[in-house]
């Protein structure tokens, strides 16, 4: 039940984390110059609601009470309410995340495969031209900023040959149901995707290249290549089964750079998601909300983290649990 | 080819570097009009008095993309800056002080390496106001554990190091060895990484001003593409430049940050070396002839490495009866196990087979050294691992972590065996369990949960498959004890005379040798020196490094001693060769040895030397 303990262990890390994100959200508040009411409860706040504000954040209280109302408040799922709606910021979030969802999961799960199947495919040579030339788009890909990129697919699908859309999930008299309706998102997702894509698949490409040829300079690839099994299954069964494993604890850590990756280029593609939901409450200097989008998008790359550690812990037999 | 493609992608990006540095310092004398003032017309395309065009306001773009670049290398450097600093301070404070101290910095280094910093960013923004300097202190605040980590292993290894102690124990302060000895010199890998740190850095700042969250009064590159979305369809060259501008300067950094990674790390460049091998031939099919199990002529061997050629077996002949075995002992580096995998046709990427023939049972797989093709099959394929087979060495490497020892088993057996079907694989391997000593409980383990012992009988097991003719040992026991090593020894031994099988046995250890093997070859620098019956080997050793390995044997109890106890270095063969090899560090060397080499002389029954006073049998 070594497991169990070591699946334990790794979930009470957990709470550091969200302690730390918590209290730096709650100091920010109140390093923040200007009045902490009018920053919860909107400039233009009727006087009723920001008593109401003032009250349930206990803005009267000595301070270290005020943190502990406010962890209490954020632990039971309260993070505060929208000003603009006046709903609820966790429900507002929760109705974006599948939206963004569909899009973050497409383009990781494409970047993975299509990085993994580059890399493990130049790792066979190192060295060669095609290898360096490889790694150096790699790296250039990476380095693209994802909403300009999103503009110049705009630019050339949209503007130059028209041939996809280039806002919104769905078309606005497009059907609303049955094969149709998933066409016509699939269609409105395929520029969005690319563009996100570029976030990750660099990345994805490098790390395969290196974990597989690290692999391929093993041992145990000798002896399994002296045995005679011919050079596809070494490659596929031996050698890329070893090397998945560090590309699966990266995915937790790119998390963080692909839901940047992918409030940017929701707004480019007005895409409503998350980070559309992000970038109008900015506008608005809708503060609770971008509060609870900063407490979300930390908990849940802490929780892929998490998650991708399990997994590896699953599949690495020599983890010692 | 890596010398070609990646060193100019360093020399590439520094130049573009120092060009964006000398145009932002330059920015104010050149002679570009007011990056805010309206210079032009609205939105005239780029052309001879507007390079890259006006924007909607008429504002030049060059103009305003040359100011840019001071704002995107300002944060760039000063975020990295307070970034790594501050990192620099708290990693090797929790690494030098260790303990507990050590403990919950680690800690809270990996909780705020899992803040996503752009959230972070725009909270703070949103809370603040959009001032540069808030930009540029939330990107430091949340990058800086990643150099607090690297300087924390850093100074973990560099803590133990001789002078850091010579310095501490020579009444040095704590603060005073940290910042002189140990921080300087762990600084490289920070470099490396604030590189990319700076790519980050500008690419958070863009993003950023891309949401209008910017700073309002800098022009900034993320800003301008902000002002250019609305426009694209009209002046789409407000967008374009400043998103190229973006993509080489970020791509500068990283492909730096990347070079520098490599040329710190030496190993990541080895990898890709190779070496040609030869074609190979076709032959074919021998009528079956009782011929010796193994013959080797000529064999040669090279490793190409960065600076020369080594030629690790330079011409090796001998014969090995069916059902004999030979030793081949030697330092290491003196060609040995290179000659193993020659036979095998196993290599490094950067090793070739460069000449020599090899006939197994009256099979020719080497033919000047190319590979034998029969009947479109390479030659080697048909008998390794059915009739040929090895035991490497370190077992340790040689399975794979992430199988269990059964699995990896069966597929081998099943491999050669297609038919045979699951349940007879597992009959044979437990047979095979049961015969080299493994409980058979023990075969669903993962060969981490073995001992070094259990882990190379598995190997045994794994050679032993399919009940080979030949069975190449590379040092089966180095990485053992003693008592195991010579129980497993006397296995291999008695498997050898029970199954008939022949054995060649590379070995360091003279000792080894004499307990397991008939005849004896001793190799030195990629040639086989001395060929031997061993008893005649120990009475009478013809070869000045023979008698030495002997002399350096321990008497009947005394510990078992390895071979470096030789003074001098291995020679090293490469480029031309005059003369006997083992002249600098032979005791009879004359001036005959360092001019001339030296023939290969019989002294006797199946006794060879290759020396000039060695003396000829009548
Ligand atoms: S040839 Fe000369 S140097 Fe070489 S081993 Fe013989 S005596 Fe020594």
């Amino acid at each position: 039940m070594r497991l169990r303990r070591y699946v334990l262990l790794r979930v009470l890390q957990f709470v550091p984390v969200t302690l730390v994100v918590i209290v730096l959200n709650f100091l920010l508040i109140h390093l923040a110059p200007g009045d902490i009411s009018l920053l919860l409860a909107g400039e233009n706040a009727d006087p009723a609601y920001l008593a109401l504000v003032r009250e349930k954040f206990g803005l009267d209280k000595p301070f270290l009470e005020q943190l502990w109302r406010y962890l209490v408040q954020v632990a039971s799922g309260d993070l505060g309410l929208s000003f603009r709606s006046r709903q609820p910021v966790l429900g507002e979030i929760l109705e974006k995340v599948p939206a963004t969802l569909l899009l973050v999961g497409t383009s990781l799960l494409l970047s993975v495969a299509i990085g993994t199947w580059v890399g493990t495919w130049i790792a066979r040579r190192p060295g060669s031209t095609l290898d360096s030339a490889v790694s150096f788009g790699a790296v250039a890909l990476f380095s693209v900023p994802v909403f300009w990129f999103g503009l110049m697919l705009i630019l050339l699908f949209t503007v130059e040959i028209p041939i996809l859309p280039a806002m919104g999930m769905t078309s606005l008299d497009g059907p609303r149901s049955g094969i149709g309706y998933v066409l016509d998102i699939a269609r409105h997702m395929v520029l969005p995707v690319a563009a996100l894509m570029t976030v990750s698949v660099g990345q994805y490409v490098r790390l395969a290249r290196t974990s597989v040829a690290d692999v391929l300079g093993e041992h145990f690839i000798t002896t399994v290549r002296a045995i005679g099994f011919p050079e596809r299954t070494v490659l596929q069964h031996y050698a890329l089964r070893n090397a998945l494993l560090p590309v699966v604890t990266v995915l937790g850590l790119q998390l963080g750079l692909v839901l940047t990756g992918a409030v940017l280029t929701e707004t480019v593609f007005s895409w409503p998601g998350l980070g559309r939901m992000i970038y109008e409450a900015i506008l608005a200097r809708d503060t609770p909300v971008i509060m609870g989008a900063f407490i979300v998008m930390s908990l849940t790359v802490a929780l892929a983290s998490l998650v991708t550690d399990l997994v590896y812990a699953a599949l690495d037999p020599r983890v010692a649990l | 080819m890596r010398q070609v493609l990646r060193r100019p992608a360093i020399a590439l990006s520094a130049l573009v570097l120092v060009f964006a540095l000398a145009v932002a310092l330059a920015a104010p004398w050149l002679p570009l009009p007011d990056p805010t003032a309206m210079a032009a017309s609205p939105y005239e395309p780029p052309g001879a008095a507007h390079w890259l065009g006006t924007d909607n306001f008429g504002r030049d773009i060059l103009s305003r993309l040359v100011w840019g670049t001071r704002l995107a290398l300002m944060v760039a450097i000063v975020s990295s800056l307070i970034s790594s600093l501050l990192g620099i301070v708290l990693g090797s404070l929790s690494g030098y002080f260790g303990g507990w101290i050590d403990g919950i910095a680690s800690r809270a280094f990996d909780v705020f390496l899992l803040i996503p910093t752009f959230f972070l960013v725009l909270l703070i923004v949103a809370l603040f106001g959009s001032g540069i300097q808030y930009t540029m202190v939330a990107i430091a605040l949340t990058t800086w554990p990643r150099s607090a980590r690297i300087m924390r292993s850093q100074v973990l290894t560099l803590k133990s190091r001789t002078y850091v102690q010579a310095a501490l124990s020579a009444g040095a302060s704590h603060p005073w060895v940290l910042a002189r000895h140990i921080v300087p010199n762990g600084l490289a890998p920070i470099v490396t990484d604030g590189t990319i740190l700076m790519g980050l850095a500008i690419l958070t700042e863009a993003g950023l001003s891309f949401l209008g969250l910017g700073d309002q009064n800098a022009t900034s590159w993320g800003r301008m593409i902000f002002e250019g979305q609305r426009h694209l369809r009209l002046a789409p060259w407000m967008s374009i430049f400043p998103g190229l501008a973006l993509l080489i300067l970020v791509a500068a950094l990283n492909l730096l940050g990347d070079g520098l990674n490599q040329a710190l790390n030496p190993q990541l460049q080895r990898q890709s070396l190779r070496a040609k091998r030869r074609e190979p031939v076709d032959r074919p099919s021998p009528q079956a002839a009782a011929a010796p199990i193994l013959e080797v002529r000529d064999l040669r061997m090279e490793y190409r490495l960065e600076a020369a050629t080594i030629r690790a077996v330079d011409g090796v002949s001998f014969a090995l009866p069916a059902g004999g075995s030979l030793g081949i002992v030697g330092e290491s580096g003196c060609g040995k196990s290179s000659m193993g995998a020659a036979l095998l046709q196993v290599m490094a990427p950067n090793a070739a087979i460069t000449g020599g023939d090899v006939v197994f049972a009256g099979r020719p797989i080497l033919s000047e050294g190319h590979p034998v093709r029969i009947d479109g099959q390479e030659a080697i394929r048909t008998i390794r691992w059915t009739r040929l087979s090895t035991i490497f060495q370190s077992a340790i490497n040689a399975l794979n972590p992430v199988m269990t020892v059964q699995q990896q088993l069966v597929e081998a057996y099943l491999l050669h065996r297609p038919e045979a079907g699951r349940t007879a694989a597992l009959a044979r391997i437990g047979e095979l369990f049961d015969v080299i000593g493994i409980p058979r409980r023990r075969m669903a383990s993962y060969p981490h949960e073995l001992s070094g012992g259990m882990r190379q009988r598995v190997m045994i097991a794994l050679s032993l498959l399919h009940e080979p003719e030949l069975v190449i040992a590379d040092e089966p026991t180095t990485a053992l004890d003693v008592l195991i090593q010579d129980q497993i020894l006397g296995e291999i031994d008695e498997l050898r005379r029970r199954l008939g099988l022949a054995l060649i046995l590379i070995t360091h250890d003279m000792g080894i040798v004499a307990e397991t093997c008939e005849r004896v070859a001793v190799m030195y620098a990629g040639e086989i020196v001395e060929l031997a019956p061993v008893e005649r080997i120990f009475e009478r050793p013809g070869h000045p490094y023979t008698q030495a390995l002997i002399a350096s044997l321990p008497t009947v109890s005394g510990p078992r001693r390895v071979l470096s106890a030789l003074p001098g270095e291995p020679f090293v063969p490469t480029g031309t060769i005059a003369g006997c090899r083992f002249a600098p560090r032979c005791r009879m060397a004359a001036d005959i040895c360092r001019e001339t080499v030296p023939p290969r002389v019989i002294t006797g029954e199946g006794h060879e030397v290759l020396c000039h006073f060695a003396e000829a049998s009548r």
